[in-house]
């Protein structure tokens, strides 16, 4: 017997108390079964949107489960995270966001924050927003080669915005800097849109940003992009390069998927990962996230934890070297 | 082709759905904003998935028209219970709440509503005709501009501490001292968190808010006897809209006061909460008849709810415009629109401009339905004076809880909330004023990031400030504020007009503010 409290983010304020029907050893998901979604950030945010296009799909595919979305902002998701690795009973009722690499970044930077990803069940990960420079329209540099070669020339003058330390546009910035020896005047701002917002005003002279998030300025003319983080180029930016074609290897963006407890039962995890298998495949699916500029980046199961992992090496491997470049400021 | 848009759009406004839709938003708007804790981005957040369902015009609609009404019911519990409704109104408190207890709480709500309608029609204007133009004044302001405005936001302290500027500055150091709690914006630190997760976005605004303004007057009316209650109960048949005279007295405040809350409004970062504080400072700036500022002065009532009302149109022009949310409403707003397929950016002025235009549209038309439905409403609310006071003192504290947990889900911030209830209370007692706390809380995270961010983009040379004609400026008129509340201007200022006429307070709009 077990009593779970679920706060229904629709109830504006109410505390609403519901008993879970489902019997401790029934880890099949169907009708009538409502399975909590931890969110870290504020509604309307990228968490959301990702959760507002897939869920309804989802519950369709699992037989019309009712997914209630709960809202924990703060601390840049580490109180949802935190209480989805400790709190949260591993029974697949409840799941969560989760957004990389803040993840990993969280503790890795933080040393109160003490969940880590050997505490979660990666599900999948389904989109992937990846990395881009804008500059202003009437910006000197035509090329990414220009940036790059007013960087060396004159270390540390270049103004390049992101959108917060620890999140992926920050980190896409360091890595860039160690792969090409060069330094940049790293501006953090409070999420994307006040960083691409200062480019165009031609308060900065660069901004790094996902692809998602300017593609609209871009294709009105008000910021240029001047290099992609992908593998390759990208569709909707065909004469972009890529930093990789440039000669820097940098393959940066920002990804969210989904997560539940350690120890969650296995045949939960496998029937979640079917149906979002099922759900990336729906042509009216894809539809809907090509009208929203969503990039979908399926990684299922086992390889979305390989991802975790090697990312959380990564990052942590560059904090280890800028930490306290950072923190001395 | 905006042309043809605009008539798209005032058609479609006529729809019965959408001006149900609008009447609608209206309605819930005005309910949320009177409730202590629950604000317009909540409410608007609330409502986004139950307008997924509807068209893109008439979700949009609704939530713009909610968005306008929440700003005028944050004004009703400011003035009936001194417990600001929503952020935005916590200025409207300081001259409604002494008119509301004079026995006029149904006058107060009348300025309110009429401001109300000022600001927000002014608003929607705008937005209808200069949304693009207005919308490309945002690019101006970066770090630095965003820093030269929050710096003279805080030389309100002064104006808004009489009585005692030493007490008036040591809550507004204290507001700004908490105002550093949290994660360092360009370092990622935590500062004064104590290892404790919910602090490191820092305190949140709103609960601290909460706490101020409602436990103290819970506790208050809790603590007094049933008879002084004669003083507060108000005639519910008293005449709440003002005279055609009294309307023309009050018309060039509400003017300037829009004209504020328009420009806060448009600044990314600074919305309802900033601009109401900015109008009420301005009005009493402009007033002959500085003392009776805080007794329950009809000025101190119209500028605030004027201002933020007017931020609702402000706040959408660069949203409008160019797909940056000129506030947190907004930002949410916004995830509405991509949930219908609209990318926010550029593109929402031309491809899908009959979606907009309806929107514009709807936001004037919303401060009809917000003047019709207010009248009414309002009327019903001021019953609430006649409910006794040991009652309404424990629900107070129960919408406080309630409104604290909601924001974030977060227990936390129900103590946290209790924990600036008591601050508040003691503040009380000992007479040290609570607005420039909450000034100190506005306005510095604000402060402290474009600080930093300016020193960063400056290369660490505070001269930097000077290169940007919008910072000067605006860095001038917060000195000439501090020096305005020193004794020494007075005196210049007698010296230097004796010869001429002493009256020149003729011109309305603070002209440098762009």
């Amino acid at each position: 017997m077990r009593t779970s409290y679920i706060l229904a983010s629709t109830a504006a304020a109410a505390l609403v108390a519901a008993i879970s029907p489902a019997a401790a050893q029934e880890v099949h998901y169907g009708s009538g079964d409502s399975v909590t979604v931890l969110q870290g950030f504020a509604p309307g945010g990228g968490s959301d949107t990702l959760a507002q296009l897939v869920q309804p799909y989802l519950a369709e595919e699992l037989g019309g489960v009712t997914f209630v979305n709960q809202y924990q902002p703060g601390a840049t998701g580490a109180i949802a995270w935190t209480q989805l690795a400790k709190q949260v009973e591993p029974d697949g009722e409840t799941i969560s966001i989760t957004n990389t690499p803040m993840l990993m970044t969280n503790y890795i930077m933080n040393d109160s924050i003490t969940y880590t990803i050997d505490e979660l069940t990666p599900i999948a990960n389904v989109v992937t927003d990846p990395g881009v420079a804008v500059v202003p329209a009437n910006s000197p540099f035509q090329t990414f080669e220009d940036l790059m070669a007013a960087a060396k020339e004159n270390p540390g003058t270049v103004t390049i915005g992101n959108s917060g330390v620890g999140g992926d546009d920050f980190f896409t910035s360091v890595l860039l800097e160690q792969a090409a020896d060069v330094k940049f005047q790293k501006v953090p701002f409070e999420g994307d849109g006040p960083s691409w917002t200062a480019a165009m005003g031609g308060k900065i002279d660069a901004s790094f940003n996902n692809v998602g998030i300017t593609y609209p300025q871009v294709k009105e003319g008000n910021l240029r992009a001047l290099v992609v983080f992908a593998e390759e180029r990208l569709d909707e930016l065909p004469d972009v390069p890529t930093a990789k074609e440039l000669g820097y290897d940098v393959v940066a963006g920002s990804s969210r998927g989904y997560s539940g407890p350690a120890g969650m039962p296995e045949e939960a995890r496998q029937h979640l990962i079917d149906a979002f298998t099922r759900v990336v495949e729906n042509p009216e699916f894809q539809e809907a996230a090509a009208a929203q500029a969503i990039n979908i980046d399926f990684i299922p199961g086992d390889d979305y934890a390989a991802f975790l992992k090697s990312q959380e090496e990564e990052f942590r491997g560059v904090w280890e070297t800028i930490k306290d470049d950072v923190q001395a400021d | 082709m905006p042309e043809s848009f605009l008539w798209i759009g005032l058609a479609n406004v006529f729809v019965p759905v959408n001006l149900a839709a609008i009447v609608g938003g209206t309605m819930i708007g005005m309910v949320i904003g009177a409730m202590p804790g629950l604000s317009a981005t909540m409410a608007i957040a609330l409502l986004l998935p139950l307008t997924f369902s509807m068209e893109p015009e008439t979700g949009l609609s609704m939530l713009a028209s909610l968005y306008l009404a929440a700003m005028y019911g944050g004004s009703i519990a400011a003035i009936l219970l001194r417990t600001p409704g929503t952020p935005a109104a916590a200025a409207t408190v300081l001259d409604g709440f002494p008119m509301a207890q004079r026995g006029e709480a149904g006058r107060a709500l009348g300025l309110s509503l009429t401001a109300s309608l000022i600001g927000g029609t002014i608003s929607a204007i705008a937005l209808l005709t200069i949304a693009p133009i207005l919308g490309r004044i945002v690019l101006n302001f970066g770090p630095i501009e965003i820093f030269a405005v929050a710096v003279l936001g805080i030389t309100i302290i002064g104006s808004l501490s009489q009585g005692s500027t030493i007490l008036g500055l040591f809550a507004g150091v204290l507001g700004l001292l908490i105002g550093t709690v949290g994660m360092d914006p360009t370092t990622g630190t935590p500062r004064f968190t104590f290892g404790i997760l919910n602090l490191f976005s820092g305190v949140e605004f709103t609960v601290a808010l909460i706490g101020l303004f409602s436990v103290p007057q819970a506790i208050r009316l809790m603590l007094k006897s049933e008879a002084d209650r004669e003083g507060r109960v108000s005639s519910i048949r008293d005449r709440m809209l003002p005279t055609w005279p009294q309307f023309r007295e009050l018309l060039p405040n509400s003017v300037r006061s829009s004209a504020i809350g328009v420009l806060t409004g448009l600044i990314p970062g600074t919305g309802g909460d900033t601009a109401s504080w900015f109008a009420y400072n301005e009005a009493k700036r402009f007033s002959r008849n500085k003392e009776a500022f805080g007794t329950g002065h009809p000025a101190g009532i119209v500028a605030p709810e004027a201002a933020n009302n007017a931020v609702v149109g402000g706040a959408l022009v660069p949203t409008i415009a160019l797909g940056i949310p000129g506030s947190s409403a907004t930002a949410v707003l916004l995830g509405g629109v991509m949930v219908h397929g609209i990318l926010p950016g550029p593109t929402l002025m031309t491809e899908y401009g009959d979606v907009t235009y309806t929107l514009l549209w709807a936001v004037l038309f919303a401060n009809v339905a917000l003047f019709v439905v207010g009248l009414f409403f309002t009327r019903a609310c001021v019953a609430v004076t006649k409910i006794p006071n040991r009652v309404v003192g424990p629900v107070i504290i129960v919408l406080s809880v309630v409104g604290s947990f909601a924001l974030n889900n977060s227990m936390f911030d129900v103590w946290l909330m209790l924990v600036f209830g008591m601050l508040g209370f003691v503040f009380d007692e000992v007479g040290i004023p609570t607005p420039p706390l909450v000034i100190g809380l506005i306005l510095g995270p604000v402060l402290d990031t474009s600080l930093q961010q300016s020193l960063l983009i400056g290369q660490g040379n505070w001269l930097f400030f000077m290169q940007s004609p919008i910072a000067v400026v605006l860095l001038a008129i917060a000195l000439l504020s501090i020096l305005q509340s020193t004794p020494l201007f007075p005196a210049i200022g007698r010296k230097l007009r004796k010869p001429r006429e002493a009256s020149d307070l003729g011109d309305d709009l603070p002209g440098s503010r762009e």
